[in-house]
């Protein structure tokens, strides 16, 4: 008997955090009304779905290309953009780069802000501004690199070796050429990789964005799904998987190729 | 009881390592195999518990009421084997995130129920025995401390703690002290020695002024063979035996 | 040296050409973001004042309710899914290569698997609902965790695995007390961040019909009700920003109380 209350007594301390835990699964549940039966029950329209996907519409193959090319168009300009400001927010917000203390604050400030800001909402904002189409995509996808990038960036400055810069500074350096002469070769591999990264990033975006009128595949892919076209939307499916792929490729490729170099150095 | 009769192993890529080891283990005996590193001192141990299948030979344990054969057995019943047999590893094997009480108790692991240990973990009795250990180690006071706060000695003696929970037939060591300072060597070998009297311990030195100060018995491993069987107080010239001329001239000048 | 200097010239004036041509087919020019302007200055007069009282609606309390539970769930079922597979993933832990292939095959094909894609078919199998949602959550976890899982059982100390083996420990055993002591903090940060993800993911799918708060600021931006949408706004930011409090305050209890036991 004893025993037993000594290993209640054990449990007592992982009794509280299980509990707790336990009572928020069953009452989140309860909100998305979560069915096991639901799945169960989809089985048969999966199959079904299937069904009627296979084999893929080819015939609108060609009308997709011209779709994807937008989609990773959008994502490029995005993110040719959002490198632009990323790159002047990060220099305004690094320590070793910018010696004002409030400035450099409110650029901090701007870019932890602008990562709190769900993408959502400020995709919503650009097209209640500038109206459907790419063009407040593109906006979106810049923006939202300020956040993310702003930071990685400036977190590389950061770390670059200060006696470096001031080495330069010492034999009468102006601070735009102790940027481009003693920061930015020792940030570049990490500015590359990053935005390489961020471009893998906008490309997934850039396809969800068609959602609210950007254009694009992902457009193609939910206009098919609505008019229950499920072959179409598998041929949409296929160039959608393509691109994400072959852009992987290509920013691992091109990784390698420039940051290899770099490194090897 | 162990009787180890004509073990065999070779290396991945095929060059024999050990050719032909053959020795027996008595209760009361402190065994220690000495040879040059790389001569497969560690790959005997892990036949003797199985960690390791050798190529031919046997490993027999006789634990009094069984008689068990290490070798040729797999899964559950080479668990339920390995259960009793006590291994102390070079450096700290232990689980650094749990406290130093739970790594003594997972000695027991394999003999509760898989299903237990995830669910419910161990019982009074065996956190009073696995206390009782620490004990006999001198390291009670630190049974609640996480394992990685300790120090090297400390850690290899809640090794020894979680071996003896472990209620061994025979107890491995595999250079138990070697990344410890004198000292810590000392009080190391000081609590490992007189278990020899409960059960067999097979050790593997590095140093063989510590198998003169500390075993029953000496054998010494060369070119895959025991080149020597025998009084832990081995002469010059059966140290060069074991180490070739170099070593053997370095050590016993030390010594 | 050369050739890599121009390897890099190469590249910088075919990105540059490539840059300038999307602009110009994407129509995009100076122009359009000049027209938007007085846009923006109508945009933000009607926003203000928020109308606060949208959020008196028990629709929109309830959304908030059910966007929280949606990433909830879908991260807690994406990490235990994602446990599970790196299980499997885990080289010192699977010694069948063609299994680990297959895992980690699996996981990066799930990684390469944009969430809209995942979201439309679960709507045709599952129909709307916060139900898809949270599916689609869990599954869009899955490949990201399950790698970083892996790699986090990869890289534990080996030894004490052989240690625990040498006792007769079975193989789940090894797992729960030398493998889990080990990657526990890493499995909660790294779930916590997911969490965060998703929250934001889950405010995208209110727009393709996922339900939650994403859902109602996507409506309200529709119908030009930009003083709701303000007032939304508001609260998802609030929310997130809960949510991240908690989140830290959770790392901060769980990890710093390991590492000071």
């Amino acid at each position: 008997m004893k025993t037993h209350f000594k290993a209640l007594a054990r449990f007592r301390k992982a009794l509280l955090p299980v509990f707790g835990l336990s009572l928020l699964l069953i009452g989140a549940s309860a909100v998305v009304r979560l069915d096991l039966m639901d799945l169960v029950r989809g089985l048969p329209r999966g199959l079904a779905l299937l069904r009627h996907m296979v084999p893929p519409e080819w015939s609108a193959m060609p009308r997709m290309v011209g779709p994807a090319i937008e989609t990773v168009q959008i994502a490029f300009v995005g993110t040719g953009f959002g490198i632009v400001l990323a790159f002047v927010f990060s220099l305004l917000a690094a320590s070793n780069v910018n010696a004002n203390r409030a400035l450099r604050e409110l650029a901090r400030g701007i870019m932890s802000a602008e990562r709190a800001l769900p993408d959502l909402i400020v995709i919503l904002l650009f097209v209640a501004i500038v109206g459907l189409g790419p063009f407040p995509a593109v906006m979106a996808l810049s923006v939202s690199a300020i956040g993310m990038l702003g930071k990685l960036f400036a977190d590389a400055f950061e770390e670059v070796d200060p006696r470096s810069l001031e080495a330069l500074a010492a034999v009468g350096a102006s601070k735009m050429q102790v940027i481009q002469y003693a920061l930015i070769p020792q940030v570049m591999p990490s500015l590359i990789a990053n935005s390489l990264f961020r471009f893998e990033v906008n490309i997934r975006l850039s396809i969800f964005l068609g959602v609210v009128g950007a254009g694009g595949i992902g457009s193609e892919l939910i206009m098919a799904t609505r008019l229950l076209n499920y072959r179409t939307a598998l041929s949409a499916i296929i160039v959608i998987l393509v691109l994400v792929m072959v852009c992987e490729r290509i920013s691992d490729a091109l990784k390698k190729a420039v940051i290899g170099h770099e490194v090897l150095q | 009881m162990l009787s180890v009769q004509n073990v065999a192993k070779r290396l991945p890529d095929g060059r024999p390592l050990l050719k032909d080891i053959s020795f027996e283990a008595k209760k009361g005996e402190f065994i220690g195999i000495l040879g040059e590193s790389g001569v497969g001192k560690t790959v005997l141990l892990r036949c003797i518990n199985g960690l390791t299948a050798p190529d031919s030979g046997d490993v027999v344990i006789n634990g009094g009421d069984t008689v068990v054969k290490v070798n040729g057995k797999r899964g559950q019943e080479l668990r339920v084997i390995q259960q009793r047999i006590g291994m102390i590893f070079q450096g700290s094997m232990l689980v650094k995130r749990l406290s130093v009480l739970e790594n003594v108790l997972t000695g027991r692991l394999g003999r509760i129920s898989t299903i237990r240990s995830l669910l419910y973990g161990f019982t009074e009795d065996e956190m009073t025995v696995a206390l009782e250990q620490l004990e006999r180690v001198g390291i009670k006071n630190l049974a609640h401390r996480r394992a990685e706060t300790l120090s090297g000695g400390e850690m290899q003696r809640v090794a020894i703690a979680r071996a003896l929970f472990q209620e061994p037939y025979l107890l491995l060591a595999d250079e138990p002290v070697a990344n410890l300072d004198p000292k810590n060597t000392e009080i190391v070998l000081d609590y490992l020695k007189p278990l020899a009297k409960e059960v067999a311990i097979v050790g593997v030195f590095h140093a063989p002024e510590l198998v003169s100060k500390y075993c029953t018995r000496a054998i010494g491993i060369r070119d895959g063979v025991v080149c020597y069987d025998g009084s832990p107080f081995i002469s010059p010239s059966k140290l060069e035996d074991i180490y070739g001329t170099e070593r053997a001239v370095c050590t016993t000048s030390v010594a | 040296m050369k050739r890599r200097s121009l390897f890099n010239t190469g590249l910088g004036v075919v990105l540059f050409v490539a840059f300038v041509w999307s602009l110009v087919d994407l129509g995009i020019s100076p122009r359009l973001f000049w027209r938007g302007l007085p846009h923006f200055f109508r945009l933000v007069s009607e926003m203000f004042p928020p109308s606060w009282e949208v959020l008196t609606e028990p629709d929109i309390l309830w959304s908030v309710v059910e966007t929280l539970s949606m990433a909830f769930l879908g991260t807690f079922f994406g990490a235990a899914a994602a446990f599970v597979l790196a299980l499997w993933a885990a080289s010192n832990l699977t010694p069948s290569r063609l299994v680990r292939e297959t895992v980690k095959a699996l996981m990066a094909a799930e990684r390469s698997m944009p969430t809209l894609v995942v979201v439309l078919v679960l709507i045709v199998v599952i129909g709307l609902g916060p139900f898809t949602g949270m599916v689609t959550v869990a599954i869009g976890s899955i490949g990201m965790l399950g790698r970083l899982f892996a790699e986090a059982m990869e890289n534990v100390d080996p030894r004490p695995l052989d240690s625990l083996k040498s006792t007769g420990a079975s193989k789940l055993q090894i797992i729960r007390y030398a493998v889990l002591p080990q990657v526990v903090p890493s499995l909660i940060a790294n779930t916590l961040y997911r969490f965060d993800i998703n929250l934001r993911t889950v405010l995208f799918l209110g727009v393709v019909g996922g339900g939650g708060i994403g859902f109602h600021l996507h409506l309200a931006m529709s119908l030009f009700r930009y003083a709701d949408a303000l007032a939304i706004t508001a609260v998802i930011l609030s929310v997130i920003w809960m949510a991240e409090q908690l989140s830290n305050h959770l790392r901060s209890v769980v990890i710093g109380r390991e590492t000071l036991r």
